[in-house]
């Protein structure tokens, strides 16, 4: 066997081993971070962390933060839904191809991982220091700018989505509708958005997990809160901001608390992306 | 069914028409308005903490891009500490994250038994889902405690200029600056490269399916004549996969790097929060976005204000960055003809 | 009559001046990105027959058809020159409405493409638009055009089930049901049965025979013996020019032209 050949092949070998090494530490790790969250995480769940708030302290629970994140959330969605769809559809509906559509597509897939402890500082300044100011001092933190600044988040994916969807539409079905007069507007909102529905549903899901687990862009906006707030309009806990503070403090039943928090949101989050996973899969079967 | 008998009046059609025709221009500006609320969330980012850190940037200058110091005592700030913070865990979590989602993109396309493939690579991608609180947690109980336990002491002792028993190591003595990047007497895990550490883990996912995803689109025939004329797996992973998508595997790096700078809470728990430069990276530090998280709510006046203008400065930097990764990633897309 | 009259006079009118046109084609060009797509179009449709248009792919004969009701107009870049007179007015004059375009002219594509909605539904949307109708009399407009579609009896019991339920013939049916609810005067239809097999294609072609007494029809096939077969005209167009456009009986029998009789032979395309 001449050298040249043995030495490639042990090249060949070795980066072989390498790459599978490289997978098998990726997967350590996950199976690591997910160990521990699950470990941790069940052995401190209890009924009082549902029913209890966070103002008992270790002898409390998380129910005012987790009603909080569910708040924060469905405001967070609620604004970035309509306006991504409508964002998106415009992107591949009626700016296709042009400069400004191609510009905003391209500057939306920037925004999509833009720093979100800056988008919350953005919020901080156009929603929570103006209404500090009308009200003459008081700082206004409230869980409404929490929900602003998670839809800023929420709002690329969901725009992404929607243009990504809208544009695997047969454009068939654009010219059927078309040939019976139908305006385009009429044509987009009746015929094309619901073609495209549950890929644009996966988006938004896609959205809520992203910005469950959200923690800096609320430390400015929503705040936190120890007792139970269910006007928006107060400032109001939220699950990853209780773990944010319970982890940084220095009891250990504290520690389980974060812990218990951790595991809530992990499970939420994940179960919302394999969930919309799998609508994607069973959409994508249906339409070939 | 008498077809021609049913024709409406044509002034009725016209008069549909123009009120198509309105309800159309309005539906347009509904959506454009909606379109540019994109555009307006990264100006008004932008804008916000530029004009929020306006009075750090009148008073310090360009001084506070180099000035290290942040004494919130004599009212003194400056960028440089947390500036550095970023850039060296960021580059750290490169350091590893590259070789690793290279690694797995590799194996993920071109050596894993066809069947493994989707089951491990939506694994992997279950790791870009976790939020990055949960990273940060696990990174403060579990990995720093292990770190310090387990790889500190081997580190100060073998590579570090600070020993515990006080006896330099070969590699201390002889290699420059090696001695001081490990060494240290902080008896913590929290650090800089245990920041790096666990930010790595959190951009693998991000930049091992951008790899593994542009690495699909090489031609098959590409491959195969290579593989005919019999190059080794190895060998076409690496003259012929990576040359074809060069410029979006960089575009993925960019991606994961702009994760990096801009990622708050996966690094605040197990920096150590020190506003200190060490030139050791077991030593603690800190970060643009955990010194943010840190001291805003606490912050007022100049203080404040230079919170704000660091947080313009990373805004800045990973917006550069991110569209450097995109228009990289374009590329490919246009080669593609997508 | 020479061949070459035929295929750019206007005035010759072919062999069917026995009918009144109902669209008449005049030195029509089409342009897209550039390419000149159709080159110089004369042709004269009579009411109340079925033309067919032949030729190869990449002829123009889409192009032609999409002209037609101008649905062409939804993509940017495309461009078309000359007149096509509908009923006297010329439609595309900027001035000609869409909304009356397309209320007088219909059209079926190549694949059923049936909206995300119920049975029911799909035939009364376009309506809808058009026609503010009671509940009743939509249910039997509805009702009317699924019968002239031939359609009627199998979908009765399941208006309210989603469309896309059907199989494609039925969805096909249901795409031209959806055109004549409208009450159009021209049906446009492209390549309606290439996606259908022989069975749900006969069914097509059966029912093409039906509409031709309420409705001007023009199709466009890759299928020779679907024109024979259904229709009482055929135009056969190549490389963007109208080739010869005659009596189907006459084109399938006697071509007039060298390039009409190769491609029917089968010597190219």
């Amino acid at each position: 066997m001449s050298s040249p050949y043995l030495r490639r092949r042990i090249t060949n070998a070795l980066a072989m081993v390498l790459s599978t090494l490289a997978t098998l530490v990726g997967l350590a790790f996950l199976a690591w971070i997910l160990w521990e969250t699950l470990r941790q995480g069940i052995s401190a769940l209890d009924l009082k962390l549902f029913t209890k708030i966070t103002a008992y302290g270790e002898d409390g629970g998380l129910a005012n933060a987790m009603v909080g994140s569910l708040i924060i959330n469905f405001i967070g969605i609620a604004i970035a839904t309509p306006i991504g769809v409508l964002a998106g559809t415009w992107l591949a509906e009626y700016a296709d191809r042009t400069k400004l559509g191609e510009s905003i597509r391209f500057l939306n897939d920037i925004l999509l991982s833009a720093p979100s402890i800056v988008m919350g500082l953005f919020v901080y300044t156009i929603i929570v220091l103006p209404t500090t100011v009308l009200t003459h001092g008081s700082t206004t933190f409230s869980g409404f700018a929490g929900g602003v600044a998670l839809a800023l988040i929420a709002l690329p994916v969901i725009v992404r989505t929607t243009d990504e969807m809208l544009r695997l539409v047969p454009s068939t079905l654009r010219e059927a509708a078309l040939s019976l007069g139908v305006p385009q507007w009429k044509l987009t909102l009746q015929i094309l958005i619901r073609a495209a529905r549950s890929g644009i549903i996966t988006g938004v899901l896609l959205a809520l997990a992203r910005i469950s687990g959200e923690t800096a862009p609320l430390l400015f906006t929503a705040f936190g809160n120890n007792y139970m707030a269910i006007n928006p309009i107060e400032k109001m806990s939220s699950l990853p901001q209780i773990i944010y503070q319970y982890a940084n403090d220095p009891g250990d039943s504290m520690h389980a608390l974060a812990w218990a928090g951790a595991f809530v949101v992990t499970m939420f989050v994940l179960l919302l992306s394999l969930g919309s996973r799998l609508i994607l899969s069973r959409t994508k079967v249906s339409h070939d | 069914m008498p077809a021609n008998q049913a024709a409406l009046p044509t002034d009725i059609l016209e008069q549909r028409s123009h009120r198509d025709a309105r309800h159309e221009r309005l539906f347009r500006w509904l959506l454009k308005g909606c379109a540019l609320i994109v555009l307006a969330a990264l100006l008004g980012a932008a804008g916000a903490t530029l004009w929020g850190g306006r009075e750090a940037f009148s008073t310090f200058g360009w001084h506070f891009l180099v000035s290290s110091a942040w004494d919130p005592g004599n009212d003194v700030y400056g960028a440089l500490v947390p500036v550095y913070g970023t850039i060296a865990t960021s580059f750290i979590a490169l350091l590893i994250a590259v070789p690793v989602s290279f690694g797995i993109a590799v194996y993920l396309s071109e050596v894993a038994p066809t069947w493994l493939r989707t089951p491990v690579a939506s694994a992997i991608e279950l790791l870009a889902g976790i939020p990055s609180i949960i990273y940060g947690m696990w990174g403060l109980f579990v990995f720093a405690p292990f770190f310090a336990n387990h790889i500190k002491p081997w580190l100060t002792n073998n590579l570090g200029n600070k020993p515990d028993d006080g006896k330099l190591s070969w590699v201390a003595e002889h290699v420059p600056f090696v001695g001081k990047l490990f060494g240290s007497d902080y008896p913590f895990g929290a650090s800089i490269l245990v920041a790096g550490i666990v930010l790595a883990i959190m951009i693998i996912p991000f930049i091992s399916s951008v790899m593994r995803e542009v690495f699909q689109t090489v031609p098959t025939r590409l491959k195969e004549s290579a593989y005919a004329l019999g190059s080794s797996t190895w060998e076409v992973s690496w003259d012929i996969v990576l040359p074809y998508t060069r410029s979006a595997v960089i575009g993925g790096i960019f991606l994961g790097l702009g994760r990096a700078l801009g990622e708050t809470m996966a690094v605040t728990f197990v920096l150590g929060n020190a506003m200190q430069l060490s030139a050791s990276l077991l030593d603690p530090g800190t970060s643009i976005a955990s010194t943010i998280a840190n001291q805003f709510s606490e912050a007022s006046g100049l203080q404040k204000s230079s919170l704000m203008a660091l947080a313009f400065l990373l805004f800045v930097v990973t917006f550069i960055v991110l569209l450097i990764a995109r228009l990289m990633l374009r590329q490919l897309a246009r080669k593609e003809g997508r | 009559m020479t061949d070459s009259a035929l295929a750019t006079n206007p005035a010759s009118a072919v062999a069917t001046s026995a009918v009144a046109p109902k669209l008449t084609v005049r030195d029509l060009h089409f342009y897209y990105n550039g390419f000149h797509a159709l080159k110089g179009i004369n042709m004269d449709i009579p009411e109340k027959k079925v033309t067919a248009i032949i030729g190869p792919s990449g002829c123009g004969k889409s192009t032609l058809l999409r002209i037609f009701n101008r649905i062409y107009a939804i993509y940017p870049k495309l461009e078309a020159k000359g007149e096509v007179v509908l009923d006297g007015d010329n439609i595309l004059d900027p001035s000609y409405s869409m909304n009356r375009l397309r209320s007088k002219v219909g059209m079926v594509f190549q694949k059923p493409v049936p909206f995300p909605m119920t049975i029911f539904e799909n035939v009364a949307y376009g309506i809808r638009h058009h026609e503010k109708l009671s509940k009743s009399d939509m249910e039997a407009r509805v009702e009317q055009a699924l019968r002239s579609a031939a359609l009627w009896d199998e979908v009765k019991d399941k208006l309210k089930q989603n469309a896309l339920g059907l199989s494609g013939g039925q969805q096909q049916r249901l795409c031209i049901a959806r055109a004549i609810a409208l009450k159009p005067e021209v049906l446009l239809l492209d390549e309606p049965t290439s996606a259908l097999d022989p069975i749900a294609t006969g069914r097509i072609e059966q029912l093409v025979e039906e509409l031709k007494s309420e409705f001007t029809i023009v199709i466009v096939t890759h299928n020779m013996q679907q024109a024979a077969r259904c229709s009482d005209l055929t135009a056969f167009m190549y490389m963007g020019e109208l080739i010869e456009f005659d009596q189907t009986e006459k084109i399938f029998t006697k071509p007039g032209k060298k390039q009409t009789e190769d491609y029917i032979t089968g010597r190219f395309g």
